[in-house]
């Protein structure tokens, strides 16, 4: 059920992040046509810069599902078993902290700014930091889900490491 | 509050170091100083979401899209037979090719990965087919992949300009030059080593071979022109020409050479906003990291303490050169640079230097470190393409660092060689 939840999330989050990447394409180009007869349409550039925050933030969210994130894992890839299991807990434990961090600063900004409009579009300003709760959640959750990863890798190397002591005392 | 963000940055840069993911460790940084400072928590996430909201930076995706359509396209293979049929006869025409490849994808793509997998699988084929080491086939593709940032357009280059408020253009016209300049010291390189390890020529087909690879990929040699010549002729601003190359990629790709299928494209999609995302999410969180150095007063501590301690212009770029390598070798470029950009660029204006040469500077020195040990991501991606380790692309990387290392030291110490182009081109600043 939760796979099956999981799953429709991520071809969601592409599918969008697919229709983003189109209308900004879009956007801009329809801001060098009208330019160019002379009929500039003021909106297109604001609009741009909205889809451009979606897309980077939807962008953060394939690539944090996928966790394929920038990370310097030199050093850590260094560590026996044990230790490079107990930091990759601390990290993960710091990447929940962080996603509850945005989600939660995130809803206060979006009450914030939900009565301020847009420049040149009927739009509110909220809609600039609405993706950004979504993220907030999405590195949370994935986070806290690495973390109970990381705690049954940790209790598996611990029984490995017992069977190997057993093996030794016979 | 100078202390407080010292003492965060020591935190914050010994997390990145034993494997934070690089955006969450900046986002934290950001979030402890101003909690810790007594300020609103909203701020990270405001100063997170306005790093987005800039119209030059749209340009990014759309080059990312660019790079991703070329690729999928495949015009990769009609440009690398066009370099072939004309510097192939030469000893070691197979590496000189691909260094004239990369030259020319590097003037439709911005990144140095998206250039060593753009070009990097034909060439090393062709190489290995005709009996170079794979090692040595991958090196020479890693090496001149570094050129792609350098030739606009480059995602680099937006970056910079967006977080040094630059021009983007100037940027864009001022790594001409070098880019220029490195591939033909590369070149020179495999005329040295050429004898000496035995580097076949390929037989030259004469000018008829020239001029049918040139027909068969002339409509892609002219993505560039439309890019780069749109943009400087004023037609387009660099965002504006981004989105008009993708139009164009799309059009060679579906129409004239048909290499496009409709269904290519989900997957060009999401690739693009994945690339975007894992890009981008670093830029907001600089975003708020950078506004949170601002009011820790760092870079204003730091500027007039550099220009005091070291007193020469030519000093300080030399200290920043060195500083960038090591930096690059441990740390991905576009973070560092975002990361290095609020101390190292005031610094740099208060001795006289140009921030368009600086930025040049900056991007070199960190690029190079995508060919370099143990981080290099392009010598990941070529040695999965060469089928060889690490370790051995490792070594065979090394005598193709010191052509590079040449360039940079030529820009350095040479302002024109970056500042003479846009200077003609777009006028005085």
């Amino acid at each position: 059920m939760l796979d099956s939840l999981v799953a429709g999330f991520d071809r969601a989050a592409a599918f969008l992040a697919c229709a983003l990447v189109v209308a900004l394409l879009g956007c801009v180009t329809l801001g060098v046509i009208t330019r160019a007869v002379g009929e500039p349409l003021i909106w297109t550039d604001e609009l741009s810069r909205f889809l451009m925050v979606w897309i980077a933030v939807f962008g953060w969210i394939l690539a944090c599902r996928k966790r394929i994130h920038v990370r310097i894992r030199y050093f850590q890839d260094l560590l026996p078993a044990r230790a490079h299991n107990g930091v990759e807990f601390c990290m993960q434990l710091a990447l929940t902290l962080f996603g509850i961090l945005v989600t939660w600063y995130s809803v206060g900004l979006v009450g914030k700014n939900h009565d301020l409009e847009a420049t040149s579009l009927p739009i509110s300003m909220s809609w600039m930091y609405v993706p950004m709760v979504l993220a907030g959640l999405v590195s949370a959750l994935q986070g806290a889900r690495e973390v109970g990863e990381s705690l049954r890798r940790h209790r598996q190397l611990r029984a490995t490491a017992a069977t190997a002591r057993g093996a030794d005392a016979k | 509050m100078t202390q407080l963000m010292i003492e965060i940055v020591a935190v914050w840069l010994a997390a990145i170091l034993i494997g934070l993911p690089l955006f969450a460790a900046m986002g934290l940084a950001a979030f402890a100083f101003v909690l810790l400072g007594g300020l609103s928590g909203s701020i990270v996430p405001q100063k997170m979401a306005q790093a987005m909201n800039s119209f030059p930076l749209v340009a990014a995706p759309l080059f990312v899209l660019m790079g991703n359509i070329l690729g999928a396209a495949q015009l990769t293979d009609r440009i690398v037979r066009f370099a072939t049929s004309l510097v192939g006869a030469l000893r070691g025409g197979y590496a000189h090719a691909s260094i004239l490849s990369s030259m020319i994808f590097a003037g439709m793509v911005g990144s140095a990965v998206a250039d060593a997998a753009g070009t990097g699988a034909v060439e090393v084929r062709a190489m290995k087919k005709a009996g170079y080491r794979p090692e040595t086939a991958a090196a020479i593709s890693a090496a001149a992949a570094t050129i792609g940032p350098i030739i606009p357009p480059s995602l680099p280059m937006v970056i910079y300009g967006v977080s040094a408020d630059v021009s983007i253009g100037r940027l864009f016209l001022a790594g001409v030059v070098p880019g220029v300049l490195m591939g033909v010291s590369l070149m020179i390189m495999v005329a040295i080593i050429a004898p000496r390890q035995g580097l076949p020529r390929h037989k030259f087909g004469g000018l008829c071979a020239i001029w049918v690879a040139f027909k068969d990929s002339i409509w892609a040699l002219l993505a560039p022109v439309i890019l780069l010549g749109g943009m400087f002729s004023g037609a387009f601003t660099p965002t504006e020409a981004a989105a008009v190359a993708d139009l164009y990629a799309l059009f060679l790709g579906f129409v004239v050479y048909r290499t496009l299928k409709v269904k290519d494209l989900p997957a060009i999609l999401i690739n693009t906003a994945e690339t975007t995302g894992i890009v981008m999410v670093l830029v907001m969180v600089a975003g708020a990291l950078g506004w949170c150095m601002s009011i820790s007063r760092i870079p204003q501590t730091l500027a007039p303490a550099m220009v005091a301690a070291i007193h020469e212009p030519l000093v300080f770029l030399l200290v920043s050169n060195v500083i960038l390598l090591v930096i690059g070798c441990f740390m991905e470029a576009l973070a560092a640079l975002l990361i290095l950009i609020p101390i190292l660029v005031p610094a740099a204006i208060s001795f006289g230097i140009d921030p368009v040469q600086f930025g040049l500077i900056m991007i070199f020195n960190l690029i190079l470190g995508t060919i370099h040990p143990p981080i290099g991501v392009v010598l990941f991606v070529m040695s999965r393409i060469a089928e060889v380790t690490f370790e051995q692309i490792s070594r065979a990387i090394l005598p193709w660092l010191v052509p590079l290392l040449l360039v940079l030291a030529a820009i350095t110490v040479w302002p024109p060689l970056t500042l003479w182009l846009p200077g003609v081109v777009m006028g005085g600043k």
